[in-house]
């Protein structure tokens, strides 16, 4: 198998002018997958420069059998002026990419699966004396010495702390190296080499970061100086545990009754691994660890489907904690379920880790599925509402509602009056919000002032669209108290009145009682408990612009308005209304709403004031 | 209008000279030989691979033509007119020369040349007081002030602001697109000396740290209900070409180096602010992660869960952000007031 790998991604080295031929760079090293593999390492034969012009490269060679980057050919100052034309940085960098194959490579062909970037920094100088050059030079580059090893690899060698370039150029220095923290740990420091090695195959499921330190002294003549940089290790990954069931629960009730709607997760069952799962590319994740619907049954994979989920999780197997995954695997109803639907089942679906190769890379989940049918009925049989007789045209009279309505999802109720005698029939009824609700309004106003309209009986009908199932319920409407006397040149609408005394002295569309009623606000800054005058406190405004109130924008502008709000305000959902008002908010309707502070009585500028200004 | 010179004839170093990439494409397409190879290039790069591409003989020869062309070193300007369209000849080049999946990407914005010292002598005199004097007063407040003074800063900020604070529907706050949008226009077109006060006032309480916090509308223009992984959104943000674009100028100016004093890549704290702003108004959106007075933290809405095999790049991607004095210099330079003294 071809399972060579670099134990990281980038290198990066300095290259200095009129570096001889020779100089070596860089070592490169790579881990293997199986003992028998042996590494051989080509460099492909173009630079990158500034990262897009390419130029052909004469100048690097790597060895090979051992990794090592080295100078084939001295960088003169003309090459060197080549190399930079059209870097506007002001550090030239050149990139190189080195392959690795576990054959000999025939071709100097420029390809293979695995490579990786060497950046070589281009310094516009001489390399400088070694006598010049601080210990933290001496001893690391500046790329951090971070690593990756696959788990479940055999061990091998992966770094040299030794600088090639540095101990090729300064020999009579004396620089050591040491490895701190790696008592116990599966790391080994060779001395004669200055490389380390990993001398056993890791398990990420146990630890996946390992935290070292590299020490270096660097003896001149009597002086002595210490460097100390972090040295990282991480544990790759790969699929090596299999799906378990935390307290081995595999078994999930999922029962539908009110909310029917298609979308709705009836049950969610979880599943965990040790492994990682990568959320990025999201698709791949998924199709890796997959969760399918085993059933012969038509309905029931068109009416379920299942939904999976993941996240990261942390277990701690031994005090560090790894990463590890937690599935999610949620029944979603497919399609809203007709009200009459009555069965319960038993529905499995199969997990299956894919790319674990092992006998238990699946689990079945089990949802005990129950869907109970639900009745189209009215509960209280007669519904009895009084109305006053000044009502005026959309007052809302209240709300018809079918048994259990407000729970309802994805159940749609069309409420519908049939017609009783001819002669007096005031209301009508609007949908409410999401088909759960009617809702009962006066429609023609004359009506109830007639005497002889007293008593009207209706019948209201109820009916579920998806099943056409109806149910009906009589309702009778009791017209009382006494007519009142209609002032004169009042507006047809409440929110034009500005304040509280012509607010209550008038009605206006949608009273319940023949005058409008005023909201006293608290009065402190913008507010949604603004003062403004209403037809009825109950339903407006409460920030939303209900089917009655949508039907004439004289109703209710302080819900429904979609025009300008002069003053300081908030605007409602959708841009609609007025959610939060300053002092008194006002509208005329199909024009401009006002909210302002009613400032007659306040002072402008008291004496405490005009001494201040 | 004339045609243009053939480039032919010129000195073949004349075209050296920094030309945008608009202009570079209308150059080769006069030249029968430049327009031709371009051609070529680009249906060699549509394939993506970058080895396979320099493996074939006619798209070697394309490119080594078009090394010489002003093609190559075309860059653009931020804010230009056709920006989108120079960015996009840009890329159409540098996409498949380039690793593609490369970590830190070159910028394709000309570098910038003016420093941080030139904001803070215009700062001076519109707000007509020295930022580095009062420092009892709040300076993100003082900000606001001198945007509202300005009529161009007043438009397109309350623009905005009040694109980005329309509430949609219950489930939908706002309009996130149209308010990124609006934030581009205003930190496009409204000259740093006010877009860089607003974003990087120092502040010593909370209510300033909570204004400077506040000053892009994080609720629509930066949170999100899910925090997405960092790589996949540095892979939404390179499949658009302005953003990507605004990525690699961010990374190009304020990737840390140990090279410079600052921590700034030729100690230009400027051209790290200026792409640090850029960024705004795109899916890598950069913000204040909280109202600490004391610590000043980054970041875009993203987080490395979920980032499997890939986390140690995802860290270092996030850090860019979160842990980047270069970055935290820049904006520490600039609430102090104080610029990197360049000696001759």
């Amino acid at each position: 198998a071809f399972g060579l790998y670099f134990p990281r991604k980038e290198y990066l080295e300095n290259v200095y002018i009129d570096e001889p031929a020779g100089m070596p760079l860089l070592r490169i090293h790579a881990l293997r997958d199986s003992h028998e593999e042996v590494a051989h390492f080509h460099l492909c034969q173009n630079l990158v420069i500034s990262r897009a012009r390419s130029h052909e490269n004469n100048w690097f060679q790597i060895k090979e059998k051992t990794g090592l980057l080295y100078l084939s050919k001295s960088l003169d100052r003309e090459d060197f002026n080549m190399l930079s034309v059209g870097n506007w940085m002001p550090l030239s960098k050149v990139m190189l990419s080195v392959f690795l194959s576990s054959h000999p490579f025939q071709e100097k062909e420029c390809g293979s699966a695995t490579r990786i970037t060497v950046f070589l920094s281009l310094i516009n100088a001489t390399a400088p004396a070694c006598s010049s050059l601080t210990a933290r030079q001496l001893c690391f580059t500046e790329m951090d010495l971070s690593f990756h090893i696959k788990e479940n690899k055999p061990p091998g060698t992966f770094y040299q702390l030794q600088l090639p370039s540095v101990h090729h150029l300064c020999q009579n220095l004396s620089i050591s190296y040491k490895l701190l923290a790696a008592e116990g740990l599966p790391f080994r420091y060779n001395e004669n080499t200055t490389s380390v090695r990993v001398t056993q195959r890791l398990d990420r499921e146990e630890r996946e970061r390992y935290e070292l330190i590299a020490k270096c002294t660097v003896r001149m003549g009597l002086r002595e100086m210490q460097v100390e940089v972090p040295f990282l290790v991480n544990v790759l990954d790969e699929d090596d545990s299999p799906p378990f069931l935390p307290n081995d629960t595999d078994t999930a009730d999922a029962v539908v009754e009110f909310n029917r709607k298609e979308g709705t997760v009836v049950a969610t069952l979880t599943v965990y691994d040790a492994d990682t799962t990568p959320i990025y590319p999201l698709e791949s994740s998924r199709k890796k660890y997959t969760g399918t619907i085993v059933t012969d049954d038509p309905w029931i994979s068109e009416t379920f489907r299942v939904e999976h989920i993941f996240d990261e999780i942390h277990f701690s197997p031994n005090g560090s904690q790894v990463r590890g995954t937690r599935h999610e695997y949620k029944l979603v109803l497919n399609k809203s379920i007709s009200v009459t639907e009555h069965r319960s089942f038993q529905l499995d679906v199969l997990v299956n880790d894919t790319e674990f190769h092992g006998p238990e890379r699946s689990v079945m989940l089990h949802f005990n599925v129950t869907i109970l049918p639900v009745s189209i009925q009215f509960s209280n049989m007669t519904y009895q509402f009084t109305v006053n007789r000044n009502a005026e045209r959309f007052a809302q009279i209240g709300k018809i509602c079918i048994e259990n309505c407000m729970k309802f999802r994805g159940v749609n109720i069309t409420y519908k009056l049939l017609s009783p005698n001819v002669s007096c029939y005031p209301v009508s009824i609007v949908q409410g919000r999401e088909d759960k609700y009617g809702s009962l309004y006066v429609n023609d106003s004359s009506v109830l002032r007639r005497l002889e309209c007293k008593e009207i009986q209706y019948t209201v009908q109820a009916t579920d669209k998806q099943s056409r199932k109806h149910t009906k319920t009589l309702l009778t409407l009791v017209l009382e108290g006494t007519l009142l006397k209609k002032e004169d040149d009042c507006p047809d609408s409440c929110a034009i009145s500005k304040h509280r005394a012509e607010c209550e002295e008038c009605g206006g569309l949608g009273v319940l009682t023949g005058r409008c009623q005023w909201r006293q606000g608290s009065g402190k800054g913008i507010t949604t408990n603004y003062s403004t005058c209403t037809p009825s406190i109950k339903t407006c405004p409460d920030g939303i612009c209900d089917g009655v109130e949508g039907k004439d924008p004289a109703v209710c502008p302080q819900d429904c308005t979609s025009g300008n709000i002069i003053g300081g305000h908030g605007k409602g959902i959708g841009n609609l209304g007025i959610k939060s008002g300053h002092g008194i908010c006002y509208c005329f309707p199909k024009e401009n709403c006002y909210c302002e502070k009613d400032d007659i009585k306040e002072q402008l500028c008291d004496d405490m004031c005009k001494t201040v200004i | 209008l004339a045609g243009p010179p053939s480039p032919g004839g010129q000195d073949p170093r004349a075209w050296r000279v920094p030309v945008d990439c608009v202009r570079a494409n209308e150059l080769c397409a006069a030249e029968p030989s430049c327009s031709s190879r371009y051609r070529t290039l680009r249906q060699c790069l549509a394939g993506r691979d970058r080895n396979t591409m320099l493996a074939n003989k006619e798209c070697q020869a394309a490119l080594e033509v078009l090394q010489e062309s002003p093609l190559y070193d075309c860059r653009c300007k931020r804010g230009m007119k056709k920006e989108l369209q120079c960015l996009q000849i840009y890329w159409s080049i540098h996409l498949g020369l380039t690793e593609g999946e490369e970590f830190y990407e070159a910028s394709p914005y000309e570098p910038v040349t003016s420093r941080l010292s030139d904001i803070f002598r215009l700062a001076s005199i519109f707000s007509g007081m020295d930022p580095a004097t009062t420092s009892r007063s709040n300076h993100c407040l003082d900000a606001a002030k001198a945007c509202n003074l300005n009529d161009n800063c007043k438009r397109l900020r309350s623009g905005y602001i009040s694109t980005c604070s329309r509430e949609l529907s219950a489930s939908e706050p706002c309009s996130r697109r149209k308010c990124h949008k609006a934030l581009r226009q205003f930190f496009d077109r409204v000259p740093g000396e006010f877009t860089f006060r607003l974003l990087f006032c120092s502040c010593r309480d909370q209510a300033c740290a909570e204004r400077r916090r506040q000053t892009i509308v994080p609720s629509c223009s930066y949170e999100d209900k899910e925090k997405p992984n960092c790589l996949d959104l540095r892979g939404t943000c390179r499949t658009d070409h302005l953003c990507r674009s605004r990525l690699a100028d961010f990374h190009t100016n304020c990737q840390a180096t140990f090279q410079s004093l600052t921590s700034c890549p030729g100690d230009n704290y400027q051209a790290c602010l200026g792409s640090y702003a850029g960024l705004i108004g795109f899916d890598m959106t950069p913000n204040y992660v909280d109202a600490s007075t004391t610590s000043i933290t980054i970041s875009p809405w993203c987080s490395c869960k979920g980032s499997g095999n890939m986390e140690e790049e995802c860290e270092k991607f996030l850090r860019d952000f979160t842990e980047n004095p270069c970055l935290r210099n820049a904006i520490q330079a600039f609430g102090n007031g104080t610029d990197v003294n360049l000696a001759p």
